[in-house]
């Protein structure tokens, strides 16, 4: 008491009261339901002891029952390509686009707040309209395709099992762009403008310059985005429930959504938690990897 | 002789939109000089430093590089290099990467590149410092990697943007006279801009003074501190500053009456237009004390610093005439003292057009 009351009164321990306050959220918010999941994911969960903390413990059942089904590989390995072919086709599109807006010609700081649209509108909303883009048989993205001679028959997107999934990944390309861009800005702007000039008196071209001064000086940005990248990818429901609802045939299903369909459409929700909490252990290896690159921090 | 020639300036202008920041400069630097960019913040020196580098276009003008138009040639192609005043180290290189980056893009073989690279250091003093980042460096460290980067290319041209201007004081001194040294040492030809005249006056063989992107003069050092042919030159160069009065020159021409209590009268050396109203300008360390003697004046004296060695002394009814004394006197703020001045070492300008008469 006397240590809160000091840190207010002359701001001995004030730092500690910051890093309190939010802990507690984080803690009482994040870190018990999390638990909670993992807890579940090892207990004999039905709708009768939905309320109960303790329940009949199971071990490894759960876990086992997953990868007994024959949905499980398949589903894994569409939220690899997902998660993947999302955050790559948002980084590299992003990434150009936040090069190109950097070099600031007139209106460019406009044009790039524009973009921010498509981050601002709900996932839902962005699914509805992609849907239309998407739609076999009027719609733009295959008119386009077809012009260009790319297609000669038209692509039904989102009920094709060869194309469900892509329908997904491409909506959320467009939909995650505009964030790596902004982030990407960011650190574009960090960038000292003289060190291009000492580049180019040192006898680097435009590419050479990218790759010698501008990538490496985005390596702990590039680290923070993939890292967030990840993280908005495998969180990334309202996009399979607008567009493809996972279909057809689990063609398009992912971890995330099928844990929910597990959980809050067949009620198995020990087998959800199970899917949840094999999820949480790969964003954590992901965090140690971008932790470990922001501590590479080389500006300053 | 043209090929003597490493840089050639003709008629070149610059604008930023609307904004005229050089206009039409002519300067000739030959091979092996050492050229320094003087002039007040803002004058233009910097963008006429990087018109040379490439790292702004001219607008008008021809701009040549040991007889080659250069005009359009992007800088990674003029072979000149350039310090910074912030040394723009590469901060994601160790030093010895700093200092091999442009070997490295010329496809340099690695242990040659190295090799280079740890002459360079071995010569300004960094060859314990290969390992680290410039992070890892002090000021005056970095400023040295930033020199070295530039020497290890052996370009053409050197070019200086202030680059001692984040050094304390007697690391500047001392840096001053290891720059000059590594010119003549590499036979370079360097172009140096500064805004402190010192740094002009000792280093450059060569003193160009700009003022709002017109050079004002330029010549050898001694020439301009002589005959400079402003008083913003003649205010300009010389520490501290010269200086200014106001009077009028006497029927004959041979003398200058000061505007000053009791209409004091100096001699000329040369002889001025009758007549005329005209500034006068002394150098505070032209001007000695002698009680007696002639072409002397009396000024009451108002404030004394002293360094030791050398005494300020601002005298006047507002203390605006500075008078540098070698040695120690026995004098007091509120004295009446005589100042004698050697009637050739008085400069007269025009009031008006400011030139020298
Ligand atoms: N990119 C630009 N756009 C418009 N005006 C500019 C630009 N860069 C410089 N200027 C103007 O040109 C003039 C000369 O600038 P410059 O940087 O060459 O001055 P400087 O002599 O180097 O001054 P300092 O001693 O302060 O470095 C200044 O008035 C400046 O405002
Ligand atoms: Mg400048």
């Amino acid at each position: 008491m006397r240590r809160i009351k000091s840190s207010i009164v002359d701001g001995v321990g004030f730092d500690l009261l910051l890093v309190g306050i939010p802990l507690v959220f984080l803690i009482l918010f994040s870190g018990l339901p999390l638990l909670y999941n993992v807890l579940m994911s090892f207990q004999e969960v039905d709708l009768f002891s939905l309320g109960d903390v303790f329940r009949p413990f199971v071990g490894l059942d759960n876990y086992r029952a997953l990868l007994a089904q024959p949905e499980f590989w398949p589903i894994m390995w569409n939220t690899v390509i997902f998660v993947t072919c999302s955050i790559g086709g948002q980084f590299l599109l992003g990434f150009a686009l936040a090069v190109f807006f950097n070099t600031g010609f007139r209106g460019s700081t406009f044009i790039r707040g524009l973009f921010l649209v498509s981050w601002v509108m709900p996932g839902l909303v962005v699914g509805a309209t992609w849907n239309w883009i998407l739609a076999g048989d009027f719609g733009v993205l295959n008119y386009i395709l077809d012009s260009l001679g790319l297609i000669s028959k038209n692509i039904f997107w989102r009920s094709d099992i060869d194309y469900s999934l892509w329908a997904v990944v491409i909506t959320n390309i467009w939909l995650g762009t505009a964030f790596n861009m902004i982030l990407l800005s960011v650190g574009l702007a960090g960038i000292p403008k003289d060190l291009y000039e000492a580049a180019s008196l040192d006898g680097a071209t435009a590419f050479q310059q990218f790759w010698t001064i501008t990538v490496p000086m985005m390596r702990s940005t590039t680290g923070a985005v993939i890292c967030l990248g990840l993280i908005f990818t495998l969180q990334q429901f309202d996009l399979f429930a607008a567009i493809t609802s996972g279909g057809p045939a689990n063609s398009s299903n992912v971890a995330q959504y099928w844990a929910w369909e597990l959980s809050f459409r067949q009620y198995d929700f020990a087998r959800g938690a199970a899917i949840s909490t094999i999820m949480i252990a790969f964003v954590m290896i992901a965090s140690v990897f971008y932790v470990r690159s922001t501590r590479h921090e080389v500006r300053g | 002789m043209t090929q003597n020639l490493q840089i050639e300036l003709t008629g070149v202008d610059k604008h930023y939109g609307g904004f005229h920041a050089l206009k039409d400069i002519n300067l000739s630097i030959p091979n092996g000089s050492f050229v320094a960019l003087v002039g007040p913040s803002g004058c233009g020196k910097s963008t006429l430093l990087r018109s040379i580098a490439g790292l702004e276009s001219i607008t008008g003008g021809v701009m040549k590089i040991t007889d080659e138009v250069v005009n359009d040639m992007p800088p990674r192609r003029r072979d000149v290099a350039m310090v910074f005043q912030s040394y723009a180290l590469y901060p994601h290189m160790k030093v010895i990467d700093n200092l091999t980056y442009s070997l490295r893009l010329k496809k340099t073989p690695k242990a040659q590149a190295r090799k280079m690279a740890e002459e360079v250091a071995a010569t300004i003093g960094l060859e314990t410092l290969l390992d680290r980042y410039p992070r890892e460096l002090s000021g005056g460290q970095r400023q040295r990697v930033a020199m070295g980067r530039a020497i290890v290319r052996r370009p053409k041209v050197f070019l200086f943007d202030e680059p001692l201007s984040n050094l304390d004081a007697s690391l500047r001194v001392h840096m001053r006279k290891e720059i000059r040294a590594l010119h003549d040492r590499l036979g370079a030809t360097s172009v140096y801009v500064t805004h402190d005249q010192i740094e002009a006056m000792t280093m450059a063989d060569h003193v160009v003074v700009l003022r709002a992107g017109v050079i004002e003069q330029q010549g050898a050092p001694l020439d301009l501190y002589d005959r400079p042919a402003s008083k913003f030159v003649a205010g300009f160069i010389g520490s501290p500053a010269m200086n200014f009065i106001p009077g009028r020159t006497n029927g004959d021409g041979t003398s200058v009456d000061l505007a000053l209590d009791g209409q004091p009268t100096l001699r000329l050396g040369r002889p001025a237009a009758a007549n005329q109203d005209v500034i006068v300008g002394l150098r505070p360390e032209h001007l000695s004390m002698a009680s007696t003697g002639d072409n002397n004046f009396a000024v009451r004296v108002g404030v004394i610093e002293s360094t030791g060695s050398t005494t300020y002394v601002g005298a006047g009814d507002r203390n605006d005439i500075t008078v540098v004394l070698s040695d120690r006197r026995n004098i007091s703020v509120g004295d009446r003292v005589q100042l004698a001045i050697d009637p050739d070492k008085v400069h007269l300008f025009d009031p008006i057009t400011e030139a020298a008469l």
